[in-house]
């Protein structure tokens, strides 16, 4: 990852959302971005040239746009109407952005369209996140990474997102197809989010 | 077999799929993978099957596919005959907003400037609160309540107009309460779909969201009713069978919501039967 004075940044064409600019590169706002939270947390794995990525939620493309400056390709899927126009507009410009309008929860909608990666990122508000995450690791290549932004609200809203958390961290490793590496709490970025990092057994 | 973007794989040998993006773009619309045994395309593959040359035109073109894919599904869900009711209403409710808070902030002006005024006593509306002001000030004041004004006569117009369309678009819920409450139903579940799919209980409370929750998590008591309170038969019912009333008619219209889904006319014996048991249920034993 690029760090300027403790900044995180990517580099590549700016002015996706009104980002900031530092010595040329497009300032990663942690407060914007679950990724850029997770980076600051010193946690989470290395982004490399030779990536590629499944990303799960792409919403407006905004952290997208930055994963793209680092990887050499990133399949970007989103379910909803209004920011896949956004997103698809991030696509125009980026030419290993690979826009994808479907289901998440539902990979036979775009098995056909995905090559096997090396990493899978998932921020998608569900209640099923962990099984959403757990159908797509058949995307992951054999010690493949899963990064789950987890949103403990979005599960259940009375329980305490302790509880939470360790019910999704024993459902991943439950099944046996992933091993749970690391995990933190995205605060004081993002309230009741925690982020889950595992490695495909 | 194994389907991918770019052609079949069956047993071990490749059959690209010929034709221009828009081609392949409908075809990966409709492919079925089953999931049991699925391997992911692989773009070697697809360079030795002749689908493409190398790893760059293998992206190129399945990018150019999943844009076409993308807005296809795009315009699709946009053709709904909700999509625009949903932006109507929005807009009709903000409207209301954005007057409210101009009129308010108004009248805290104009009575700076005429401090003998005061709306205690007067028996007068907000529409000639505003008239009152636009007429008597100048300068900026002047000029944005008679803004006001023009803005409150749009909102008119569209509410007539979300009333109309509501009446096409769920004849059935229209019938039931009215056009405007139906629409602001739709808004809340978030389309005729949605909304269809929600049970009578859930339509109930639609709009009560904050009382809901802290009925939820603090065990305050439940609420009674959300938007459909906005229609007379609910509001003006008396207090003891206000509930019922609520409850009856949130059930009817779960059932209007289905019959405007799927069969998009009016079904004039339903509505008569619902309107005779909404009628009944507000009746106090």
């Amino acid at each position: 990852m690029i760090w300027i004075d403790g900044v995180l940044v990517s580099r590549g064409l700016g002015g996706v959302y009104g980002e900031r600019m530092l010595s040329n590169a497009r300032i990663w706002d942690p407060y914007r971005s679950k990724l850029s939270a997770l980076y600051h947390q010193k946690k989470g794995v290395e982004l490399e040239p030779d990536m590629r990525v499944l990303y799960l939620g792409a919403a407006h493309g905004t952290t997208v746009s930055h994963v793209a400056d680092y990887v050499e390709v990133v399949y970007a899927v989103e379910i909803a109407a209004r920011p896949m126009q956004d997103l698809l507009e991030v696509a125009r410009r980026r030419t290993n952005v690979v826009p994808i309008m479907a289901d998440a929860a539902q990979p036979e909608q775009y098995a056909p369209l995905v090559e096997p990666v090396d990493l899978v990122y998932q921020d998608v508000a569900q209640p099923d996140q962990v099984t959403i995450a757990l159908a797509n690791c058949i995307f992951l290549k054999p010690g493949g990474t899963l990064i789950l932004m987890f949103k403990t609200r979005s599960v259940d809203t009375r329980k305490e997102p302790g509880i939470v958390f360790s019910d999704a961290v024993s459902h991943l490793t439950g099944e046996g197809r992933v091993v749970v590496r690391d995990s933190t709490w995205l605060a004081p970025y993002y309230r009741d989010h925690a982020a889950i990092i595992c490695t495909k057994s | 077999m194994q389907s991918y973007w770019f052609g079949d794989m069956a047993d071990g040998t490749c059959q690209p799929c010929t034709g221009d993006a828009g081609t392949l773009a409908d075809r990966a619309r409709s492919l079925e993978t089953s999931m049991d045994k699925f391997a992911p395309p692989d773009w070697q593959v697809a360079v030795a099957c002749g689908a493409c040359r190398d790893r760059a035109d293998y992206l190129a073109k399945l990018r150019e596919v999943c844009f076409l894919v993308a807005e296809h599904r795009i315009r699709e869900k946009y053709s709904g005959r909700d999509v625009e009711l949903l932006q109507m209403t929005r807009t009709l409710d903000e409207l209301d907003t954005v007057i409210n808070l101009l009129t308010g902030r108004m009248a805290e002006w104009y009575q700076t400037r005429h401090p003998a005024f005061s709306r205690k006593f007067r028996r007068f509306d907000a529409r000639t609160l505003v008239r009152t002001m636009s007429r008597r000030s100048g300068g900026a004041l002047g000029r944005v309540t008679g803004d006001i004004e023009r803005l409150s006569a749009t909102r008119t117009a569209l509410a007539r107009e979300v009333s109309a369309r509501a009446e096409v678009v769920m004849p059935n819920c229209s019938a039931l309460i009215g056009g405007l409450v139906a629409a602001r139903l739709l808004l809340h579940a978030g389309g005729l779909e949605p909304l269809a799919r929600l049970p009578g209980s859930a339509i109930q409370v639609l709009g009560a969201r904050a009382a809901l929750f802290s009925h939820l998590c603090a065990r305050t008591p439940c609420p009674k009713h959300g938007i459909i309170f906005q229609h007379r038969r609910v509001h003006n019912a008396p207090q003891q069978v206000r509930g019922k009333v609520a409850r009856v008619l949130a059930a009817k219209l779960a059932i209007a919501a289905r019959l405007d889904l799927y069969r998009c006319v009016a079904v004039p014996e339903f509505i008569e039967r619902s309107q005779a048991r909404i009628d009944a249920a507000g009746v106090v034993p």
